[in-house]
């Protein structure tokens, strides 16, 4: 299947779930919105003409004005591979939980969780995961974040 | 006396065997330095030269150094890669779990100073000299494993030099 | 007689523990011997590679990717390097991919002899440490003398390599693979049917497709549990589409099958070096990058397939000279998260060859 084949797929079969968004460079990327975030994975999870069953990656990306989580998912029968991705607002950044889709997604959402301070409703464990257990200087991978004693690298 | 102060072992062959006349200071500090048993506290990229180093080309045993799992049993760390803020405690209280007299060698930029990790990062200990003492800093990123063993012999060097209850005052 | 009464207690395994290659932290729940539920604890040695990315240039990020994962660093310079140049539509010269595919195999060469050892470390063998590392001496004289650096090498950069290798290489590297060959039917004469060993590994720990893949597992683990599915064939990347090789896969997904999987695969590896070194062209080794080095506006997901399984970088760029975000994927991460899965109901000493068979390295899982 060529990437060209597989977009035309996606877009008939999603109605509309999933539109296109021209920054991914290399392989598909498409743009879904926080509402139907459950609906289209299962499509693309489920459908036997897509058959994305395969989770690679979940990526938080905080872009300086937004946020947006990035899904990464692979088709391990069709040998196929696409991204899709969601825009979040600052204020009362939340999504909905993956885990019952994919399970590979459960720590995936659990770090970004911590490290970007988005919610992920119907996770069965958004517990502290990579930093210390007493860490209290909030969401350290925002790109606004500052410590104390985090000292940047100077500018040559 | 004179003699013994300068040579610290005195050999005098008598009829039927021989004895050997030295400190107690020299004996036990000779026979601390040439068994260093380290725990394995290997955290990061520096762990796979400790594991070359003990390894078959680079042969640690032969310096009387076998590695334990247990810090009950160690007289020496090897504090093999980063430490992270998470990981400070751990190290300290293993270090705390130690039987005096115990000794510690940093191995690696990260221990030293944070290494690459001092600049931008949030959750890296920038040296681990704040946590426990060290006794030897060894750089490189990682250090070689010849490194590794210049470093353990400077540490003899300076098991052997020192007095009955150095340690004791430590 | 009366039901003994027995009560469920709390066991740590780590962080600090020989047989969990790193520091990671397991919270095991037992009921005597048996391993009732098993919660990793991680983030002892998360060094926040990705922030520190943010604040480099884009060919001052990749000695990091040596940092993230260390025992094969380097399929982490390539992965990292693959979406840079996908992101900049950069050309790599030929030479700079064959010389670039000799490093990757071998190093997958060299993790798989690591894995080989501390396995039989783990469960209780001490010599077949010794005899791997042995040979993975071998393999670090010839990264040494291409690129001066013994675990740490930085030599795949953003464009092609850093140096061509020495003369000396190819024989050196040939007598090598020569020398190996002669060594498998040692290594498969030590542990493959040592009846210890079989009771150890076979049957424990079953993987079953179906879990492999919804928990993300890839590479050797997955071809264990019987799915033939290997990036270097199925999205080729680099040259690999030029060279002949089989995916070796086992069939019952357990201890035992991962442990011969990747001592398959090193057989496998030896010939596409040795076909690489045959067609070796001359040639550049290097496209032309700049300091300030700017891709233009974009995001991309590259993946390979590292000796542990997939590794894949994101990449976004904002046509700055610095990454808005870069995000590692690391196979070791999903395979940690599959322990709890298939370690319940086990003794505690099967934890270990299963924690040991899976392959996991901490660095990978915390970045």
């Amino acid at each position: 299947m060529t990437k060209e084949e597989l977009k035309d797929k996606v877009l008939n079969l999603s109605q509309g779930m999933l539109t296109y968004s021209d920054s991914g460079v290399f392989d598909l990327m498409f743009e879904v919105k926080p509402e139907n975030l459950t609906k289209a994975a299962v499509l693309l999870r489920d459908h036997e003409e897509l058959r994305f069953d395969f989770m690679n990656n979940i990526t938080g990306v905080d872009t300086g004005e937004h946020f947006e989580v990035v899904y990464s998912l692979a088709s391990l029968s069709n040998k196929t591979r696409l991204d899709f991705k969601v825009v979040l607002p600052y204020e009362g950044a939340k999504l909905e939980s993956l885990c019952e889709v994919w399970k590979a997604a459960n720590w995936h959402e659990r770090e970004i969780w911590e490290l970007y301070g988005i919610d992920f409703t119907g996770h069965p464990n958004l517990t502290r995961f990579l930093l210390p257990d007493d860490w209290d200087q909030g969401h350290p991978m925002r790109k606004d974040w500052d410590a104390p004693d985090f000292v940047r690298m100077p500018e040559l | 006396m004179g003699l013994i102060k300068k040579v610290p072992v005195y050999a005098e062959r008598i009829p039927g065997g021989g004895i050997v006349a030295t400190q107690l200071e020299s004996l036990l500090s000779h026979s601390q330095a040439c068994s260093m048993w380290y725990l394995l506290f290997a955290t990061a990229c520096c762990a796979i030269e400790l594991m070359c180093t003990g390894a078959s080309r680079y042969d640690f045993d032969r310096l009387g150094m076998i590695f334990r799992p247990t810090p009950r049993q160690a007289d020496l760390i090897i504090a093999a890669g980063t430490i992270t803020k998470k990981m400070a405690p751990r190290l300290r209280r293993l270090y705390d779990q130690m039987a005096e007299p115990r000794y510690v060698i940093a191995m690696g930029g990260c221990t030293v100073k944070g290494g690459p990790f001092y600049y931008d990062s949030y959750a890296v200990e920038k040296g681990i000299d704040h946590i426990i003492p060290v006794d030897v800093f060894i750089p490189g990123c990682p250090p070689r494993p010849e490194s590794l063993l210049e470093g353990c012999l400077h540490l003899q060097k300076k098991i052997k030099s020192q007095k009955l209850g150095d340690w004791h005052e430590k | 007689m009366a039901e003994l009464r027995t009560e469920e207690f709390q066991v740590n395994m780590g962080p600090h523990h020989p047989s969990t290659h790193g520091v990671c932290r397991l919270v095991l729940t037992m009921d005597g011997e048996k391993v009732v539920a098993v919660e990793p604890v991680i983030g002892y040695l998360h060094r926040a590679i990705e922030k520190i990315c943010e604040n480099r240039t884009y060919p001052q990020c990749s000695p990091m990717m040596d940092r993230f994962e260390y025992v094969t660093a380097m399929s982490s310079d390539y992965v990292y390097a693959l979406a840079v140049e996908k992101l900049a539509q950069l050309e790599v010269p030929e030479r700079a991919e064959y010389l670039r595919v000799i490093m990757l195999e071998l190093n997958r060469i060299a993790s798989h002899l690591i894995f080989w050892g501390v396995t039989a470390m783990d469960i209780g063998a001490y010599t077949p440490f010794l005899y791997g590392l042995r040979e993975r001496e071998d393999i670090i004289d010839l990264f040494e003398m291409t690129c001066g650096q013994r675990l740490t090498y930085n030599y795949i950069r953003i464009g092609g390599v850093s140096r061509d290798i020495p003369k000396e290489f190819e024989p050196k590297c040939r007598a090598f693979i020569k020398k190996l060959r002669g060594k498998f039917s040692d290594y498969e004469g030590l542990l493959n049917e040592n009846p210890i060993w079989l009771a150890r590994t076979k049957g424990i720990g079953v993987l079953t497709p179906e879990t492999a893949i919804s928990y993300g597992a890839s590479g050797p683990v997955l071809r264990a549990s019987g799915i033939d599915y290997d990036l270097r064939r199925d999205d080729p990347y680099s040259i690999y589409d030029k060279f002949d090789f089989a995916i070796p896969t086992q069939k019952t997904g357990d201890c035992y099958d991962r442990f011969i999987q990747r001592l398959d695969e090193m057989k496998e590896s030896l010939k596409i070096i040795e076909q690489a070194l045959d067609g070796l062209p001359e040639g550049e080794i290097k496209a032309k990058v700049k300091p300030k080095f700017k891709p233009p506006e974009g995001e991309v997901y590259s993946r390979i397939e590292s000796a542990r399984g997939e590794m894949g970088a994101y990449v976004r760029s904002d046509g700055t000279t610095k990454p808005v975000r870069v995000k590692l994927r690391g196979s070791s991460y999903n395979h940690l998260a599959l322990v709890p899965e298939i370690c319940t109901d086990v003794l505690i000493a099967d934890l270990v060859a299963i924690f040991a068979t899976l392959d996991i390295i901490m660095p990978e899982v915390d970045r």
